[in-house]
């Protein structure tokens, strides 16, 4: 930098007072070092920033990683009734069916928001809370099968935020002779877009079928989760964020 | 333009190469980072898990097909097709074993009797007991349907894929299919359970049918189950609304589970051996007791049966000739 400036108008004699006087004034732009410095600072600070490390925050302010939790609910989409005795009455079936989707969603809410939408949860790989949801004799195998389940045990070095994106259940519900719930499988599809810290974007993408018995309130007895993830394009920013789930009761916090 | 005016702008100029190169150079420092990390793998991944029964203990259900026309009550008719299910968890294998109709056996408290007038003389509970003193085995359910129940059921989960394994031509039972896999509706498949004029055993070789039907659900709840579990209900309602059962429904799931891990070609089917003879005007079957005690045997210990207890098929001389 300083040779650049230098070669440009090499002093040519020494100077006299009143020379040094002119070269002084002359040499005013002087401060022009300082903007290189400047500006190199503002770019890097700003590259950072764009680029979404973490490590820059800190330089720019003390801004710490977004911990809130998106909202987000499922849309129930069907819900049937099947029953074990002939002759029933297939609208009161129904109803029941819907009721017992009612009483189920939450934990589905909770079970997914625990799984991939929990900064808490996924910045430290823990992912206790989800287990809960599941009966005695399935837990074991869900906490072998946790990196399907769940965003996965090191998805805190990998992104920065996630957000979701939809999701849907449809109920199929076993009632016994005298019309109670005795088994329920759902249908789920559940969908979020994931930033890594490259700036790149994941979709995640979760699909399958879960058997939910009442125990002690419902749990899953038996599961398929599939994962189905793909590469996605940034989200527009239209202003509407947040989960589109229908029944979703708010957005879905911005991204950090 | 000054020399002064061209070194400010020289300086300016130099200023934002700088910005820009040393912005881009430590941006990339940053994406260098991130990369160097292991990012998220997009491949598919699947987490499964069935609740299948894993014990050595057998379990034993008697399937009873009553010969109850529309409007007729099953427990009080005959009961026209008996066989045993054993299943065992822990190996993934069953075995189905036929109990011939004229058996002619003690019935407790009746004497000596066909076997298939025990279900009117007691209801299931009687043909539980009759089976259970002829075999040795305890049974631990048992579930009855009739010939509106069969055909029910078939219907209620979209029709039994069968592979019909010779041609079938019998107008008494409306019978009439050609070999191979095929889709049977209610109708169809109570045909197939019903044939016997045409086969050379006789109601020997009906029963093996019987047992291929059972054989061929286990076959099509499994690969229903792999495409969607929840067609597991269906089944279940299906069953449940059409038959009658001591499985309480909790186990029947469990059952059903334990049921989607058996492979059908584990599964043996088997009739009890024996010869036709009469006894006054009755037609009988007199089953060959030395087979009918090694197969009980057998069969208690573990719900599956030695390759040498494993009897004949009655319908061996159509199989050999497909």
């Amino acid at each position: 930098m300083h040779d650049l400036i230098d070669r440009s108008s090499p002093p040519k004699s020494t100077a006299n007072r009143v020379q040094r006087a002119s070269t002084k004034k002359r040499r005013k732009p002087l401060a022009l070092f300082v903007l290189p410095i400047v500006l190199v600072v503002l770019g890097v600070g700003l590259l950072l920033f764009m680029g979404g490390g973490t490590d820059a925050i800190p330089i720019i302010g003390d801004v710490g990683p977004d911990d809130s939790v998106p909202a987000f609910d499922f849309k129930t989409k069907k819900a049937v009734g099947i029953a074990t005795v002939a002759g029933f009455d297939k609208e009161a079936l129904e109803a029941s069916a819907v009721r017992v989707g009612v009483e189920i969603t939450p934990a589905i809410d909770e079970l997914f928001t625990n799984a991939f939408l929990d900064p808490s949860n996924w910045r430290e790989g823990d992912y206790e809370e989800v287990f809960e949801a599941f009966a005695p004799i399935s837990v074991a195998s869900a906490q072998r099968s946790v990196e399907a389940i769940t965003l996965g045990t090191t998805a805190g070095d990998l992104f920065e935020d996630v957000e979701p994106d939809k999701g849907s259940l449809e109920y199929r519900v076993l009632f016994d002779e005298e019309g109670n719930p005795e088994t329920a499988v759902v249908r789920y599809r559940f969908y979020a877009t994931a930033e890594r810290k490259d700036g790149t974007y994941l979709g995640i993408v979760s699909h399958g079928q879960l058997f939910l018995s009442d125990i002690d309130g419902w749990r899953i007895t038996a599961f398929d989760f599939i994962r189905a993830d793909r590469e996605a394009e940034p989200p527009v920013t239209t202003g509407a964020t947040g989960a589109s789930g229908g029944t979703a009761t708010s957005g879905a916090s911005g991204s950090s | 333009m000054t020399a002064a005016a061209v070194r400010r702008r020289a300086a300016l100029l130099a200023a934002f190469l700088v910005a820009w190169v040393a912005g881009s150079v430590l941006g990339a420092g940053e994406h260098e980072t991130a990369g160097a990390n292991p990012l998220f793998q997009i491949e598919p991944a699947h987490a499964e898990f069935v609740p299948t029964l894993n014990s050595d203990e057998p379990i034993f259900v008697l399937v009873i097909g009553s010969d109850a026309r529309p409007d007729q009550e099953v427990n009080s008719q005959r009961a026209d097709s008996l066989h045993i299910v054993a299943l065992n968890p822990a190996a993934g294998k069953a075995t189905v074993v036929g109990i011939p109709r004229d058996s002619y056996v003690p019935i407790p408290d009746y004497g000596m009797n066909k076997i298939n007038a025990a279900l009117a003389m007691g209801g299931p509970e009687l043909v539980v007991r009759t089976i259970e003193e002829l075999t040795g085995i305890t049974m631990d359910y048992w579930a009855i349907t009739g010939f509106d129940g069969f055909r029910a059921m078939v219907d209620q989960i979209d029709g039994l894929v069968v592979d019909v394994p010779f041609a079938l031509n019998d107008a008494a039972a409306q019978a009439f299919f050609e070999p191979g896999v095929q889709r049977l509706d209610g109708d169809n498949a109570l045909a197939l359970a019903r044939d016997r004029h045409d086969l050379p055993a006789g109601d020997f070789g009906r029963s093996e049918n019987q047992g291929l039907l059972m054989v061929s659900a286990l076959a099509q709840l499994r690969k229903e189950f792999t495409q969607d579990p929840s067609r597991l209900l269906d089944w279940l309602g299906a069953f449940t609304r059409n038959a009658q059962t001591t499985v309480p429904l909790d186990e029947l799931v469990n059952l059903a589970f334990t049921g989607t891990a058996i492979i059908h070609k584990r599964v043996v089917n088997i009739v009890l051996p024996g010869g036709s003879g009469s006894t006054g005007t009755l037609s009988v079957v007199q089953l060959d007791q030395a087979v009918l005690q090694a197969i009980s045997t057998d069969l208690a210990d573990d719900g599956l049966l030695k390759k040498g207890n494993i009897p004949p098929s009655p319908n061996a001389p159509l199989l050999e000739s497909e």
